[in-house]
């Protein structure tokens, strides 16, 4: 597959108001009230895509293949989450992202990680899973 | 680099209190600096005593791993 891949820094960012739906106990994920991880985990995958969206054009996509994620503080109900996301690397097909989280008001650090996608054709993506 | 006996951040969190002052003497064990990290307070201490000559990090500072907290001579 010959193609461009997007550049490294496209970046893109997530806001998010916490509520209860975002909660660990409704997303099963936990019995504490506050912004659940695989929430934050979402919003982090959120921002990746946003990040390359412009610069893959169809039938080129990408889809995720690992994860790493460090959830450092706590957002309760009511509060808002910024994530961003920026491509550190590309290599072959496969993008490699930098995330974190904070809060606003305060700018403290929430979350930060490493994300990786590779790049495919989503209609041969498909066919291969019949 | 910093002289002296140098105490790291040991994961990525938030600066929560910086316990130590410059020219303070601290005995190995005392608290330095609470970080929080991993969704807990964590406080952080040297290894040995010795008199506090820096001070690296300031209340709501972001630390990465490695970065220097405090520095002892």
């Amino acid at each position: 597959m010959d193609h461009d891949l997007p550049p490294v820094g496209s970046t893109a960012e997530i806001m998010l108001e916490v509520t209860h739906a975002d909660t660990a106990p409704a997303l099963g994920s936990g019995d504490v009230p506050v912004l659940a991880t695989p929430r934050l985990l979402a919003l982090a995958e959120q921002a990746t895509v946003a990040a390359v969206h412009d610069a893959l054009a169809p039938p080129l996509t990408s889809v995720g293949t690992r994860v790493e994620l460090d959830h450092v503080h706590a957002t309760p109900v009511g509060h808002k989450v910024v994530v961003r996301a920026v491509l550190v690397h590309t290599e072959g097909r496969t993008l490699q992202f930098e995330v974190t989280a904070e809060h606003p008001a305060d700018r403290r650090l929430v979350g930060h990680g490493r994300i990786s996608r590779v790049v495919v054709d989503r209609d041969r993506f498909l066919g291969r899973l019949g | 680099m910093p002289v002296g006996d140098v105490v790291r951040a040991e994961m990525v969190g938030n600066v929560l209190d910086v316990l130590a002052a410059p020219g303070r003497c601290v005995a190995a064990g005392e608290p330095l600096v609470l970080l929080e990290s991993m969704k807990m307070e964590i406080p952080v201490s040297s290894e040995v005593g010795g008199v506090v000559a820096e001070i690296g990090v300031r209340v709501g500072d972001v630390v990465q791993e490695g970065d220097v907290l405090v520095v002892l001579r």
